[in-house]
């Protein structure tokens, strides 16, 4: 063997056998997801995923606008607007839009997170022009009017009781975000107050609807069963018109450091069994301490052999339930443990558990059987991704949005594969801060509701 | 060089754009949607395989159905926490080495009872076909119901079922196959006196009767080649002892007569959880397509009658729907929304008024048409879901089901007329003998709802209360 080929036999050997794994399988090759991409002189990015393998085919718009893009008097907005662009356009009368798409054979919705809001449309492939009609008429010329706004109104309203404020522990994100994002826009959740959407002026939405559904602050990705160039055509013809927009002025998210713990109990009539979560800043997504950040999460709660089941909810037989998660946005983000305590288990015996762990996994780091654990679990986790078209214009945006580089959605893996077992603990000492920690506490009420 | 290429541009596209913005676009014709291919094979000892070959993704899943569910607990809860305690300790691995086995490989082993079936299943990488199938067979085969591991989930179902009498979408769920099904085995629901009624032993004897592969399909669907994937399934449950599981004659459910009102009291409601219930029929019955375009015209989605009406007419709710639960020896019909307080009674009155409209006038052929396609698009759409497609395979199994029912599904769907959508409604959809559940706050919402009927209230534990 030349020097050159026994280097290029021992590059490929360490490939198939990374460093403290022999007995493990080579790693994963994903089936890559191909796609082109490009832009409109309008500014509108469009990505295209051709794929044959079912006569089906998604759009998905994505708008670069969320409730960090609100004012603080006018928290919900996103969200609100989002209802709203089901309501018609010029060219679609009112009430007819769903009925368009449900007539086709497909489906649609829509969805309003802190960053973004997102239109995706599901159909059999032979309806594609409609639903790209469709997107361009939300984009081009929605219709705002008062009846619409009355009845979502009240709709949301309703989504509200539902999701937040009817069930246990229905406030708990609500009071995360105000608590670790305190006096930046990520420190109210996208439904927002209802009491600002009922003050709004009907111009106001107009307004919102102008500034921030442009197409150069969207992005239209497509995947499925069409031909490209048929497709580069009709995307002209439909979004084409559309005109460019001023450029978005774009939030700033400035925390000040924290300087101490804070505690803080939720006192609800309706919480079942005690709960508790602490949560520490953590970075945006985008930042490379993402990775390690979420391998050490597998490490803390991901199955039944993570620490935190073993310890809280197997040996101690004190939670019920236990999660780790990173919760990273565009611009900041944060860490949380979660537990709900078993029957007459205390808040203390919880809080307390959940610290002897976190700092556990600070002073010792992981082992290198659970770094290895870690790397397996994101593996497949990650190639089992991506099946449905839907899944696939989904990220595909996302990725290019937010990352920059729609072809994420094939490499990412990498960046976790590539994080070493000492960036574990070296993330664990530098966001699991003990200055740092905001906690959450769900008592159960003293005495049971009168009967 | 770049006017060039603006030029060769200019003369691809035409330079006038051939849509008209005002109107709808046609759609090109309908793709041909037909219902996958794949492979079914019956071993020796009589379990039956099925397998679909799909590679879009590396990954491997494995799903075995027993066909005995919760029907057959001797004492409620037996299926259920057989189901649980599968994948947490075997006779060769105690839990943390089983846990640890499938964390490690990055695999879900997964297992849940229904009233009809319990399903086992295990997904992971390809690379792992014979770990999985190693884990996934363990389990299925030789689980050891540790003591230990039983007295924990019954700890953690006693907190659970604590936790419960909070959501109140569990609690009108409870409520609801209650009253529907009364003492039959469809209606039973754990308790804290029947989590604590259970033994270990009782585990024992459910997975030995029921467990075999006589009383079992597999199906198998990933990146598979099917002659490959069957040998290794051969060799691993080829030599899987058959079961003696006892032959029940099941009872039909109760059936229903006049109109109830059953409210369970949970104070601080800010929403009611309305349910409207009514028995309905099997799953294995001759109209299942034509009554899924029944229900979808009522309540299928965002263009059904309910949420019409209830959400985008009155702004009462967020979301208003109707299903159909189909079991093997009966089923129900529910429509159901969470309203505020103050409109629990108006919100039941129109869900009232919407059942009565489908028996008392045929749908108009443009709003049929649209639920036609509705149901005919999204079933084509559901077929690009592999795992969906083993599923509906192992259900015309389960529950007895025409061999070609997928085949003739869509086409079934696609021929429903008014008439028929007529007729339907006045076989399954009774307008007199049903049941109203709400869960909600008794002293807002009671008053309203007496204007309906007698109203029976229960507290938190399902008991009926005095007044």
């Amino acid at each position: 063997m030349t020097p050159a080929k026994l280097l290029a036999f021992a590059a490929t050997f360490a490939f198939l056998l990374p460093a403290g794994a022999k007995d493990e399988p080579a790693r994963v090759v994903l089936k890559p997801i191909k796609f082109t991409e490009y832009d409109l002189p309008n500014g509108l990015h469009v990505i295209l995923h051709e794929n044959h393998a079912a006569p089906v085919v998604a759009t998905y718009v994505l708008y670069h606008v969320g409730s960090k893009n609100e004012r603080p008097d006018r928290t919900g907005f996103a969200h609100f607007f989002e209802h709203l662009m089901f309501e018609g356009s010029d060219n679609i009368p009112r009430g007819r839009l769903d009925k368009l798409v449900s007539g086709a054979g497909g489906n649609l919705n829509a969805s309003t997170s802190f960053d973004q809001t997102d239109y995706h449309l599901n159909l059999p492939s032979n309806q594609l022009q409609l639903a790209l009609w469709i997107e361009s008429e939300r984009m081009m010329h929605a219709k705002i009017d008062e009846t619409g706004v009355e009845t979502q109104r009240k709709v949301v309203k309703e989504e509200k009781r539902r999701s937040y404020d009817n069930r246990p522990y229905g406030s708990l994100f609500e009071e995360l975000a105000k608590l670790v994002f305190a006096g930046t826009p990520y420190a109210w959740v996208p439904i927002g107050s209802v009491q600002y959407i009922d003050e709004a002026k009907i111009e106001e939405f107009r307004d919102f609807w102008k500034t921030y559904y442009l197409p150069n602050n969207a992005t239209l990705s497509i995947a499925g069963d069409f031909d490209p160039e048929a497709v580069k055509k009709l995307v002209a013809d439909y979004f084409g018109p559309i005109p460019r927009g001023a450029d978005i002025v774009r939030p700033k998210v400035a925390l000040t450091p924290q300087a101490a713990p804070v505690t803080h109990d939720v006192l609800k009539d309706n919480t079942p069994l005690p709960a508790t979560l602490h949560a520490w800043r953590a970075p945006a997504q985008t930042d490379p301490d993402s990775y390690p950040l979420e391998l050490l999460v597998n490490i803390l709660s991901s199955g039944r052999s993570s620490r935190l089941y073993k310890r809280l909810v197997e040996k101690e037989q004190a939670a019920l339930q236990v999660q780790a998660f990173p919760f990273l946005l565009e611009n900041a983000g944060l860490l949380g443990v979660e537990a709900i305590g078993q029957q007459g288990v205390t808040l203390d015996q919880l809080d307390a558990l959940v610290d002897e762990e976190v700092e556990r996994v600070k002073k010792d780091g992981v082992t290198e059987d659970e770094y290895q654990k870690a790397l397996n679990q994101q593996e497949a986790e990650f190639a089992s991704g991506f099946g449905t078209m839907n899944s696939r214009a989904k990220n595909l945006a996302r990725y290019h949005l937010f990352f920059g580089d729609a072809n994420l959605i094939n490499t990412e893996l990498d960046r976790y594969l590539a994080v070493k077992r000492d960036d574990l603990q070296r993330v664990a000492n530098k966001y699991f801060t003990k200055e740092g920690v905001n906690i959450l506490r769900f008592p159960v009420p003293a005495a049971p509701a009168a009967k | 060089m770049k006017s060039a290429l603006t030029l060769l541009l200019a003369l691809a596209l035409p330079a006038v754009a051939d849509i008209d913005r005002t109107q709808k676009p046609e759609p090109s014709p309908p793709p041909a949607s037909a219902f996958p291919d794949y492979r079914t094979e019956t071993l020796p000892n009589g379990l039956r395989v099925f397998i679909i070959e799909d590679d879009r993704k590396p990954t491997v899943t494995f799903r075995l159905i027993i066909r005995s569910g919760s029907l057959f607990d001797p004492k409620t809860g037996t299926a259920d926490f057989t189901a649980e305690l599968l994948n947490r300790g075997t006779a060769t691995r105690d839990a943390a080495a089983f846990a640890l086995a499938t964390d490690s490989i990055g695999v879900a082993i997964e297992s849940d009872a229904s009233t009809d079936a319990i399903s086992v299943s295990a997904a992971g990488l390809t690379k792992y076909t014979p770990q999985i199938l190693d884990l996934f067979s363990d389990a299925v085969f030789h689980p050891a119901f540790p003591a230990e591991q039983f007295a924990k989930l019954q700890r953690q179902t006693l907190s659970s079922l604590e936790e419960e009498k909070q959501q109140p979408a569990k609690l009108a769920a409870k409520l609801t196959g209650k009253v529907l099904y009364g003492g039959h085995p469809y209606g039973a629901y754990l308790t804290p006196a029947t989590v604590q009624a259970l033994t270990r032993d009782d585990l024992i004897a459910f997975h030995k009767e029921h467990f075999g592969p006589n009383n079992a399909t597999l199906a198998i669907v990933g990146d598979v080649k099917a002659a490959d994937i069957l040998a290794e399934v051969t060799r691993v449950f080829g030599g899987w002892k058959k079961c003696d599981p006892r032959m029940m004659k099941m009872a039909a459910p109760p059936a229903m007569h006049g109109l109830s009102i059953h409210l369970l009291d949970r104070p601080g409601s800010v929403q009611s959880n309305i349910v409207i219930v009514q028995p309905g029929p099997p799953r294995a019955n001759p109209d299942t397509p034509e009554i899924n375009v029944l229900n979808a015209a009522l309540g299928g989605g965002f263009s059904g009658r309910l949420f019409q009406n209830l959400r985008e007419k009155h702004g009462w709710t967020y979301g208003a729907y109707s299903a159909f639960d189909m079991r093997k020896f009966g089923g129900g019909f529910q429509a159901s929304a969470e309203t505020r307080n103050e409109v629990t009674t108006p919100a039941i009155v129109e869900t009232l008024k919407e059942l009565s409209r489908l028996a008392d006038e045929p749908v108009p052929e443009p709003e049929l048409a649209l639920q036609r396609q509705y149901n005919v698009g999204n079933y084509l759409l559901s077929l690009e879901s592999t795992a969906r497609t083993a599923q509906r395979v192992q259900d015309i199994d389960l529950f007895g089901l025409p061999a070609d029912f997928y085949k003739t599904y869509a086409t079934r769907m696609a021929a429903v007329t008014p008439d028929k959508v007529q007729d339907l409604a006045k076989k399954y959809l009774s307008t007199t003998d049903l049941a109203i559940i709400v869960v909600g706050e008794a002293k807002e919402v009671q008053p309203a709802l007496e204007k309906i009927g007698q109203v029976t209230v229960y507290d938190q534990d399902l008991q009926p209360v005095g007044k």
